[in-house]
């Protein structure tokens, strides 16, 4: 498990600050680390200082000290002190895996969310934080994940973030979850059309064909129609879309005929994203309705993953193991968990694919397939 | 880290958005399939296959999501039924609905020029050429050729297909040429692509012409009427070997040309409609990936002759379905081979894209997709307009090359006429049938065959035909998995 | 409904409350390719049919098989024009909104909103 987040005594923080973290006080950064006892003079330069050290009453600027632990935090990650000394990593630049957490609200409330909604308005808090953020990631960020809650409840911040980011970073690959839902209003859908942004891809889920079973398995009624709907008017703006499904109890039996009625209804989708469940969140209190073991819906899968990519609709199977898919599949399977989630079983060590597998979420260590083993190389 | 769950979870029943069981009729239509099954087909062309009697059921308020959960789902899904009198997603109805029928978005696409009626063939079948060395009488001239262009350009449509045909189209080789070459430079001020395509039995073929073929992207469309015997049976060249040089002339455009410039037609006579595994078996012999089994041509059966034209809608109906079983029997052999016809209506019932294929679609082809300039300047509806024509009958033509403008042809008053039947959800008949959606309206072929461009349904042979095709393909689908995954190959192309 | 037979003739007195003039005249279209059809109004509630066969063979026809299917289609178009009437106004509406040239989009009714507070409307 790979640490975000540590704590510290603050000292003058008035409000949240956001900076680029370095030892080295000749680098260009906002945030200086300071590990040894060692003369320093005041470096005007850096907005804060962050230390293990009880130096608090000898530092002339907003800092954290007596930090528990700061060797997770690598030279150029991105952090954000807070007023109750919390220090959260919110970018890291030694991963693949950066995202930007706008809210944890959400108008939905699916059954196996993994990051459960707060009924409370951080969006003042996430905006001023990103605002800060956004200039500072590095241009070569080849990737970066917008995620929540449900981000679209920024309203007209949403839209701001992204045109901060498409002026940032022109190179860099936007990848949106959403539920979709507020893109019912033509206004928002519109609006984010306006944009222009081709490197922005929404990742939106569609649990079912059938509306009643949608909205069931994300808990709010009219959801379904909703999401069609935003979808739509998504398409008519020329936004990329992605389909998200994930793969539960819930959703397997009409897992066939959720694929033809994407093919049919959503045909200008970029790409499937068809993905395993993750122990996490709301999903162990809802286990008994959701548990499958991915061995039992490979007909399922099998069936709903060659038929949209047969109509060359790019799809892709994440958190995955190898050895609970069915071989035909393969070829769809990627590494998808982020690094900081990711793990593997002692049996894992033994097998020939460890190193194409997507292996298992940190989380599922405690709830995975039964069938898990290693496949061992054929003489 | 505990998760406070101050949200509940609420179950099922709560998103149901009726109170009750009451739920509202989408349109639909519906035909036995089998004496065991029904089809459902909605207003976009999604089909449903359920037990005979579901239909009755349905409209009768006989089902509820409680006994018949999944139906009830695959109901509302499939947009057959709604919940709510206006369905939430009507949107997504309306969008399909245009999405299907946005073949016509840019009105005539296919130009058939007649380039000249001279041939050296005798097919038994043709009903137009001439087997003549008059060029200055069945060649067209080159102030038609120039007047036909003009018309062409001014069609909406940025794509166009420029097709010539014949008689024997490659005898005025010097004329194609002539027309390729104003077209190109028309088609770059007007600023429209253009695919040219001749039809010809290769006879005449030479090794200047494929350079000339290859130079000018020009594709080739020949005619393959089955194995030696039956080829040269129908299409007899005096004196010579029709079928290899057929072959041949395949062999070199593949060669010169690429496999996927030169495909082959097959027409089917009296004679082929016995040996449908020989045709089909040729054609993969020759290594064809598609065989267009096209139904025979109405223009030599008797006029009004219904009992006879029945007889012969049975016999092909016999030939079709052996054909493509043996055709399907290649495939699930192994060998990648489309049927052209079948694919047509598979990709109306299967994909929700437009499908455009002249004689199978509603608005009808005629005007709306091809119009046909022939050798002598006359301006027809359509092939089988001019066909007609050589019988005597004008009853489709439309114009003059040189004296009428494009509004006398695509507006005039034939035109309107013709409009008035060219859609099948007004045609007696057509209005009601299920397979509304995957058939067509053709005035032509009802006109010539019982006297009028309305067409009586009960006793047309287009009718029986395509309903029956259409039913068999439907039957095979639900039969076998195997056989609904080879359909979607041919729709998708992949092996 | 009634059925007779006699001398190469089946005729049929169909109540026209239960199947209206269209679905009579739908149904009885299809049989015109074996049959003459004759279609008389007997009184304000019944139709009066004939069918005759148009290939005149002596021996008996199978009227028990015609009379079967006569039913069996009638109770199939009378569906059909249940299907008709139900969606008439939501099959023009589809169409129309297919091919209107105007922007046809209902504003949004429904809820997106979280227990916080949220107007897509209000971006």
């Amino acid at each position: 498990m790979i640490q975000l987040k540590t704590k510290g005594r603050p000292y003058n923080i008035i409000g949240p600050i956001v900076g680029r973290v370095t030892r080295d006080p000749d680098v260009e950064a906002e945030i200086l680390l300071v590990e040894r006892d060692s003369p320093f003079s005041s470096l005007p330069r850096f907005k804060s200082i962050i230390t293990p050290l009880d130096i608090g009453n000898q530092i002339d600027k907003p800092s954290v000290c007596n930090v528990q632990n700061i060797d997770h935090l690598c030279n150029g990650d991105i952090v954000v002190v807070n007023t109750d000394g919390i220090i959260n990593t919110l970018y890291r630049i030694n991963s693949h895996h950066n995202f930007l957490l706008l809210t944890e609200r959400c108008n939905s409330n699916c059954l196996m969310c993994s990051q459960p909604p707060k009924d409370r308005d951080d969006i003042p808090y996430f905006y001023d934080i990103y605002t800060q953020l956004i200039p500072l990631i590095p241009k070569t960020c080849s990737e970066l994940g917008i995620t929540g809650g449900e981000p679209t409840l920024l309203g007209r911040k949403f839209f701001q973030l992204l045109q901060q980011l498409s002026f940032n970073l022109p190179e860099t690959e936007i990848h949106c979850l959403t539920n979709g839902r507020a893109f019912a209003s033509s206004n928002m859908a519109n609006n984010l059309g306006r944009l222009s942004y081709s490197r922005l891809m929404l990742g939106i889920p569609v649990y079912s064909d059938y509306y009643q079973l949608h909205d069931y398995v994300v808990q709010a009624k009219g959801a379904f129609d909703q999401t069609i709907q935003g979808l739509y008017n998504l398409a008519k703006n020329k936004v990329r879309i992605e389909i998200r499904i994930v793969l539960h109890k819930l959703t397997i039996p009409r897992l066939p005929k959720l694929a033809k009625f994407i093919y049919k209804n959503l045909p200008f989708v970029e790409h499937v994203a068809f993905m395993a469940l993750e122990y996490q969140g709301y999903t162990p209190h809802n286990i008994d309705k959701l548990w499958i073991d991915p061995v039992d819906y490979s007909k399922e899968l099998s069936e709903a993953m060659h038929y949209l990519s047969d109509y060359d609709i790019n799809v892709s199977l994440y958190n995955s193991q190898l050895c609970t898919t069915p071989q035909d599949l393969w070829q769809f399977s990627r590494k998808s968990i982020s690094d900081w989630k990711n793990s593997y079983l002692a049996e894992c060590n033994k097998c020939s694919v460890l190193e194409d597998c997507g292996g298992l979420f940190q989380s599922n260590m405690m709830k995975h397939s039964d069938h898990i083993k290693a496949l061992l190389q054929k003489s | 880290m505990k998760e406070r769950l101050t949200r509940k979870f609420l179950p099922p029943d709560i998103f149901k958005k009726s109170a009750g069981d009451t739920y509202y009729l989408l349109p639909f239509k519906f035909h036995r399939i089998t004496s065991k099954k029904e089809v459902l087909i909605n207003e976009v062309g999604d089909f449903l296959i359920v037990p005979v009697g579901t239909s009755a059921l349905i409209i009768e308020r006989k089902i509820n999501r409680e006994d018949h959960e999944e139906l009830y789902a695959d109901l509302i899904a499939n947009f057959f039924i709604s919940e709510q009198p206006i369905p939430a997603l009507a949107e997504v109805l309306a969008t399909r609905y245009r999405t299907k029928k946005s073949f016509l978005d840019y009105f005539t696409s296919l130009h058939i020029f007649v380039i000249t009626l001279r041939c050296e063939h005798t097919c038994h079948y043709c009903q137009v050429s001439r087997v003549t060395a008059d060029k200055s009488l069945y060649d067209m001239s080159k102030e038609h050729i120039d007047a036909g262009i003009q018309i062409m350009m001014q069609s909406p449509n940025p794509h166009l297909t420029m097709e010539f045909q014949g008689g024997e189209a490659l005898l005025a080789f010097e004329n194609i040429v002539y027309a390729v070459k104003r077209v190109q430079q028309e088609a770059l001020i007007r600023d429209k692509t253009v695919t040219f395509v001749i039809c010809t039995n290769l006879a005449p073929l030479t090794e200047d012409m494929l350079v000339y073929f290859k130079q000018n992207n020009i594709l080739i469309s020949t005619s393959l009427d089955g194995p030696e015997s039956i080829h040269n049976k129908n299409r007899h060249k005096p004196f010579d070997n029709s079928y290899q040089l057929t072959i041949d002339g395949i062999n070199k455009c593949r060669k010169e040309l690429g496999e996927e410039n030169i495909s082959a037609l097959l027409t089917t006579s009296t004679l082929s409609l016995q040996y449908p595994n020989e045709i089909v078996d040729e054609y993969v012999n020759q290594g064809f990936r598609n065989i267009f089994l096209r139904p025979i041509s109405p223009y030599g059966f008797a006029k009004h002759n219904e009992k006879k034209n029945g007889y012969e809608t049975a016999q092909f109906l016999d030939f079709y379905k052996k054909a493509l079983n043996r055709i399907l029997q290649h495939n699930l052999n192994g060998y990648f081979i489309r049927e052209d016809y079948a694919c047509i209506i598979l990709k109306k019932m299967i994909t929700p894209f437009p499908v455009g294929y002249v004689d199978l679609q509603s608005p009808a082809g005629l005007i709306n997709s091809v119009i046909v300039f022939n050798y002598d300047g006359k301006i027809y509806a359509s092939d089988e307009s001019r066909m007609l024509a050589e019988m005597n009958d004008f009853t489709f033509q439309l114009g003059t090359l040189g004296y009428s403008t494009y509004k006398d042809v695509f507006y005039g008053t034939k035109s309107i006429e013709i409009s008035e039947v060219f859609l099948n959800e007004a045609l007696p008949g057509c209005a009601d049938c299920a397979f509304q959606a995957y058939c067509g309206a053709d005035p032509v072929f009802n006109y010539a065959t019982q006297g009028d461009m309305w067409g009586h349904r009960p006793t047309s042979s287009f009718c029986q035909r395509n309903m029956e095709i259409i039913r068999y393909l439907i039957e095979l689908m639900d039969s076998d998995k195997k056989i609904e995954k080879i359909f979607r190959n041919w729709i998708t192309g992949k092996n | 409904m009634t059925f007779q037979i006699s001398d190469h003739f089946l005729h049929l007195t169909i109540d026209g409350r239960l199947y209206n003039e269209s679905i009579i005249y739908k149904c009885f279209y299809w049989y015109t390719r074996e049959f003459t059809v004759n279609i008389d109004l007997k009184n304000e509630t019944s139709y009066n049919i004939s069918l005759q066969p148009i290939s005149k063979r002596e021996s008996s026809y199978n009227w028990g098989e015609v009379i079967e299917r006569i039913k069996r289609d009638l109770i199939d178009f009378r569906l059909r024009d249940i299907i008709t009437k139900e969606t008439q106004t939501i099959k023009e509406l589809i169409v129309a909104k297919a091919f209107a040239y105007y922007d046809t989009e209902d504003p949004l009714t429904s809820d997106v909103s979280d227990r916080v507070g949220f107007d897509p409307e209000n971006v």
